[in-house]
């Protein structure tokens, strides 16, 4: 990595031969090998987790600061990687927010999403500047339209919306499970019906804990929020008991899980030999 | 120095209690203006008198400005503050309305002229009707009286000559409104004030703001619903 | 002329130097404004296990009372109710700062889990504010209230303590506490009459009709009033709670009331 620039990657005001700007494609690493955060646009709610993993084992739980933050009673957001660039952009996403708190209303998902993408996409640009090592995971709710959404921010300032968003260690197989729930309202199988926060939670933790490898991986902190009808479309911590309850089925369903794929292999291989 | 304030001071003293208030040359509207709430949208309503101190500066001005596509308001005050004061919330309006790519909502457009005349209010004399058609809230009115104050009401009403007409509006308002019902209270009421307060009078203009759009109209200073002459 | 601002609607411009250049030169340090849209008395009290507030919901502008259902107590938070009267519009821009605060502590929060968290206590918000008024009041730019804050104070590690807070701010910056509270015209009736009947075991329904008792007396006498109020609470477990306006029964049915006194041959009365 260090030399993979050849001396276009001191700055990202600086293109590569090639048409690449390593400033950013570093960031991205950065994000990229921080914990996994998730992301799932239920039918009731957004359901936010995130994987913070204990970099020392000397650690004590709960005291590593937050990694989901209210921007305002009805908006949330996630980050990965870097904690101080996480930080403030947090800050900056709060004062936005409560900037428009002054016109006596919450400020709509999308707009909040591209004023911080607008800023982080700001950092890219000047020589001066170090882009943000963050991906931004935004949970909101529209009070005007009354929709809530999911949105992404990575390092470049590139801004999505999404039904289910991974970012981070894990983010490729996890969006590979989310790809199987149903969040997509476009895609919704007869006479099924999209996914409740209250299933997100649990399949969010599963996604989680069947990413973790516990012989290999660092001891890590399961920390979920929502924002949803139940909680009367406020930003706040999944209760801790629900949690818990979520974890104990996935670790189950993982374990059967295990279990039944070696029954799979078994009946692959009879088929195989017909 | 101490001269020239003296002389300064009776040339100020030398205006009526009227215009003490304003800026030399400064005109006021003078006015009556309202607003009313009805399912689906708002009636506004403004006589058309500008003056200064005694003399009509404008006999047919227009006080009811369009602050966005399903946004008005009602002036009172300063015409030059007003003025102001509107040019800004419609800049900021619009250029709120092409972030978020919606219609804004009235409550915005009126915590902006709220903002606008709290932060300023030793220097403004303006008294604003804010009302409006949104997709959130339907028909809305905001009544921001001199001081910067916000409130949202059912029906408002402003200017020189609405407190001689507290009494008919409280005891003709009535609750759910029709359109056409709205339009023919807030004409009497107007005519009323037109015909005691010296500070109103001329046309009646009226606006009415729904989804479907804005309907002018306008009921000519000779045939009022009442006045100017009485007993 | 301009609308009608017969009383106290002037703004400060009326007030200013005669002389433009006076003005201009002025402008960056005159006095404020006198109040133009005003609220009337506040009344607070601590009862068992809470406090509770009342106020009316009339808003004049000048003597014209011209917002009837506005709304004079406010929640801060889950645990601290502000009331205020004097300039509606400084009300409404502290409840915004208190509000703004208080949102920003929520954001700024270590945990997502509100118990974890430690919302700003009655008796903070309320230090808070005295540093605000008395600063602007020394900048010549007093915000134009009297405010009365009520909820409950905290143990060092952020729990509630079970002891109510009533606390009061005035637009000059004096700031004290009491068992029971009351400002504006509420200061001189309400007050002896409150704490004529005030005791510190009093249950919730014992303190509600008391206070409505003392707003209907303001409504007789102040001439700022009105019927139609509204009461709020803090309780230790239950948080805030702050009602719909609703209006009060008056009385009017005294025998002195109803005999006819202008007739010949009586003194007349007055």
């Amino acid at each position: 990595m260090a030399s993979s620039g050849s001396g276009y990657d001191l700055s990202s005001s600086t293109f590569s031969p090639d048409g690449r700007i390593f400033q950013i494609e570093y960031a991205a690493k950065a994000v990229e090998n921080a914990g996994t955060a998730l992301g799932l646009r239920c039918a009731d709610g957004v359901v936010l987790a995130v994987e913070k993993p204990l970099v020392n084992r000397m650690l004590v739980a709960r005291t590593t600061g937050g990694y989901t933050r209210s921007t305002s009673t009805r908006a949330s957001r996630s980050r990965v990687s870097s904690a101080t660039a996480g930080r403030s952009l947090t800050g900056r996403g709060r004062r936005r927010a409560i900037t428009r708190r002054h016109h006596g209303t919450k400020i709509p998902p999308a707009t909040l999403s591209s004023r911080i993408s607008a800023y982080v996409h700001y950092f890219t640009l000047h020589g001066a500047l170090r882009p943000f090592g963050a991906s931004t995971l935004v949970a909101a709710y529209d009070t005007g339209t009354k929709r809530h959404s999911l949105h992404m921010i990575e390092p470049s300032g590139v801004c999505y919306e999404y039904y289910g968003a991974a970012a981070g260690r894990g983010r490729q197989p996890a969006r590979t499970e989310m790809e199987k729930l149903v969040v997509n309202p476009s895609r919704v199988p007869e006479g099924g019906e999209m996914i409740s926060v209250s299933e997100g939670v649990r399949q969010l933790a599963k996604i989680i804990h069947s990413l973790h490898d516990d012989a290999k991986d660092k001891p890590f902190e399961l920390e979920m929020s929502w924002l949803c009808e139940g909680s009367g479309w406020k930003h706040e911590g999944v209760p801790r008991e629900i949690i818990a309850g979520a974890v104990e089925w996935a670790k189950k369903e993982i374990e059967n899980e295990g279990e039944n794929d070696e029954e799979g292999d078994d009946d692959e291989d009879d088929e195989m030999e017909e | 120095m101490s001269h020239q304030y003296t002389a300064d001071y009776d040339a100020y003293a030398g205006k009526s209690a009227e215009t003490r208030h304003l800026k030399p040359g400064e005109l006021s509207t003078g006015t009556t203006i309202m607003a009313v709430q009805f399912d689906g949208g708002v009636v506004l309503c403004a006589d058309s008198r500008v003056s200064t101190g005694s003399y009509v500066a404008n006999r047919a001005s227009d006080k009811i400005a369009q602050l966005h596509d399903h946004i008005w308001c009602c002036r009172s005050g300063s015409a030059a503050d007003t003025q102001a004061l509107t040019d800004y919330v419609r800049h900021f309006l619009s250029q709120l309305a092409v972030e978020t790519g919606r219609l804004p909502e009235v409550k915005v457009a009126a915590h902006l002229m709220r903002r606008l005349c709290y932060q300023n209010k030793d220097n403004l004399m303006a008294g604003v009707i804010v009302g409006g058609w949104d997709p959130v809230c339907g028909g809305t009115v905001y009544n921001i009286p001199v001081g910067g104050a916000c409130i949202p009401m059912p029906f408002a009403l402003g200017g020189s000559g609405s407190t001689y007409i507290y009494g008919l509006v409280d005891a003709e308002y009535r609750e759910n409104m029709t359109k056409d019902e709205a339009l023919a209270l807030v004409r009497k009421a107007v005519a009323h004030a037109m015909a005691r307060d010296g500070s109103s009078g001329g046309i009646i203009r009226t606006l009415v703001a729904t989804e479907e759009g804005n309907v002018r109209d306008y009921v000519s200073g000779n045939m009022l619903p009442y006045g100017p002459a009485g007993w | 002329m301009s609308l009608s601002l017969q009383s106290g609607g002037a703004a400060s411009r009326a007030l200013a130097p005669p002389s433009t250049a006076r003005a201009i030169a002025d402008q960056g340090n005159q006095m404020t404004t006198r109040p133009i849209t005003t609220g009337t008395s506040v009344l607070g009290m601590k009862y068992r296990g809470g406090v509770m507030l009342a106020a009316d919901t009339l808003v004049s502008y000048g003597s014209l009372a011209k917002y009837k259902n506005a709304r004079r107590l406010l929640s801060i938070n889950s645990r601290t109710l502000i009331g205020a009267g004097g300039e509606y519009s400084d009300l409404q821009s502290i409840a915004d700062l208190l509000r703004g605060n208080a949102l920003n502590d929520r954001c700024t929060a270590d945990s997502l889990y509100e118990e974890d968290n430690n919302e700003e206590c009655a008796g903070e918000v309320w230090s808070y504010l005295r540093a605000v008024m008395y600063q602007r009041r020394n900048r010549m730019n007093p915000l134009w209230n009297d405010v009365v804050v009520a909820g409950f104070r905290q143990n060092p590690d952020g729990t509630t303590t079970d002891s109510p807070f009533l606390g009061v701010v005035d637009k000059i910056g004096t700031a004290y506490e009491d068992d029971v509270l009351a400002t504006g015209f509420g200061a001189y009736i309400a007050l002896p009459l409150m704490r004529e009947k005030y005791r510190p075991d009093m249950e919730e329904g014992e303190a509600r009709a008391l206070l409505e008792d003392c707003l209907r007396i303001l409504f007789y006498r102040d001439c700022r009033a009105l019927n139609r109020v509204q009461i709020a609470k803090v309780t230790m477990d239950g948080g805030v709670l702050v009602s719909e306006p609703y209006e009060l029964d008056t009385y009017w049915d005294f025998k002195g009331f109803v005999t006819n006194k202008g007739e010949m041959g009586t003194d007349g009365g007055w």
